[in-house]
C-alpha cells in the first residue's frame, strides 16, 4: 500500500467498523445442535474409562493418574508382594541382606513382663 | 423466587474441567455461554453466516478437545477462544485472497452506479472482510479484534501473545492498508463522494 489514506477515508473506514461491530448474529439452533454433538462424541470416549462413570469425587483424578482399575490392580500386586517379602523373605534374598546389614540384633527395651513401659 | 444454579455462575475454566471429567451439563452451559461471541466474532470478520458456523463449531470443537489438559488459571478460555476463532477466520480469508481476482478489491468502479451500493449492508460487511483478507493475516487479525470486537490493546496482546506496541503497530498498519483498499471500492460500499 503506497498510498496513504487521508482523514476522510479514515473517517468513513471507522464508519464501516462500527456499522459491522453492531452486527450482532445468533448462532442458528442446528449450529447449536451440532456443537453439543460435537461435544458428547468427545466425552464419550472419556466416558468409556472407568473412572469417568458418574465418578466426580475429590480422588477422581488421582485415580485417573494410577490408571483406574487396571493401574489399581499393578498396584495392588505390587504391595502384596512387598508385604508377602517382608513376613517371609526368600531365602536368597535373606543372604543379601545379610551381606549389606550384617546379622540381626535384638535389642529388648522393655522387659519382657512391662510391655506397656510403665515401669510397674 | 429461584435461586441461581451454582454451576450457571462457575467461571469458564471450572466448567470446561467439570466438561473434561463428564458432566454433559458443562458442556450445554459452555456452549450456551460461548458460541454466540465465537460466531458473531467469526460473522463480523467473514461477512458471510454459513462460513461463520464452520468456523464456531471448529472453534468449539477444538475446546472440548483440549477440556482435558486445561490448566486452570493459566489462560482465560474467552481469551484461547478469541485466538482460535481469530486464527481460523484469518485462514479462511487467506484461502479466500487466493481464490481471489488481484484485482477484484482495489479496482475502482467506473462512473456508472453501482448496483452494490443499493445493497444490504450484509454487502458491506463482506466488502470488509474481502478487504481483510488483502491484509497481512497478523494485521487483519488485529484490526477485526480491535475494531470489531472492541477488545483493548492489553487484551489483543494477550490474545495474539505478543506486545503492546506490537499491537499498536499492527493494527495502525493495517487500518492503513484497509483504508486505501476500500477507497477503490467507495460506491460500491454505499459511500457518498461530496467531491
Amino acid at each position: 500500500m503506497t498510498i496513504e489514506p487521508d482523514k476522510r477515508e479514515i473517517g468513513e473506514l471507522d464508519a464501516l467498523f462500527a456499522e459491522v461491530a453492531s452486527h450482532k448474529a445468533a448462532p442458528s439452533a442446528d449450529l447449536m445442535t451440532r456443537v453439543l454433538a460435537d461435544a458428547a462424541s468427545v466425552q464419550a470416549p472419556a466416558a468409556a474409562r472407568p473412572l469417568a462413570q458418574g465418578s466426580s469425587g475429590f480422588f477422581s483424578p488421582l485415580w485417573v493418574a494410577l490408571g483406574g482399575w487396571a493401574g489399581a490392580g499393578g498396584l495392588a500386586a505390587v504391595a502384596a508382594t512387598g508385604v508377602w517379602l517382608g513376613i517371609a523373605p526368600p531365602a536368597a534374598l535373606e543372604t543379601v541382606t545379610d551381606a549389606i546389614f550384617g546379622s540381626s540384633v535384638t535389642l529388648q527395651v522393655f522387659s519382657a513382663d512391662d510391655v506397656l513401659g510403665m515401669g510397674i | 423466587m429461584d435461586q441461581p444454579r451454582p454451576e450457571t455462575e462457575a467461571p469458564d475454566a471450572a466448567l470446561l474441567v467439570a466438561f473434561a471429567n463428564g458432566d454433559a451439563g458443562a458442556a450445554r452451559l459452555l456452549a450456551e455461554r460461548l458460541l454466540p461471541r465465537t460466531f458473531a466474532q467469526a460473522h463480523r470478520m467473514l461477512g458471510d453466516r454459513a462460513e461463520a458456523e464452520d468456523v464456531a463449531q471448529d472453534a468449539m470443537m477444538r475446546l472440548w478437545k483440549i477440556a482435558g489438559e486445561w490448566r486452570q488459571g493459566e489462560a482465560q478460555v474467552s481469551t484461547w477462544l478469541y485466538r482460535v476463532t481469530a486464527n481460523l477466520c484469518t485462514d479462511r480469508l487467506r484461502r479466500r485472497k487466493r481464490s481471489m481476482p488481484l484485482d477484484a478489491v482495489a479496482e475502482p468502479l467506473d462512473g456508472a452506479p453501482s448496483v452494490l451500493a443499493q445493497m444490504h449492508r450484509d454487502a458491506r460487511a463482506t466488502a470488509l472482510s474481502d478487504a481483510l483478507a488483502q491484509l497481512p493475516p497478523r494485521q487483519a487479525e488485529a484490526v477485526a479484534l480491535r475494531h470489531l470486537e472492541g477488545l483493548s490493546n492489553p487484551e489483543i496482546a494477550a490474545v495474539m501473545e505478543i506486545g503492546v506496541e506490537a499491537v499498536e503497530s499492527l493494527t495502525a498498519r493495517g487500518k492503513r492498508g484497509l483504508a486505501a483498499i476500500l477507497a477503490g471500492r467507495r460506491e460500491e460500499l454505499g459511500i457518498e463522494d461530496d467531491d
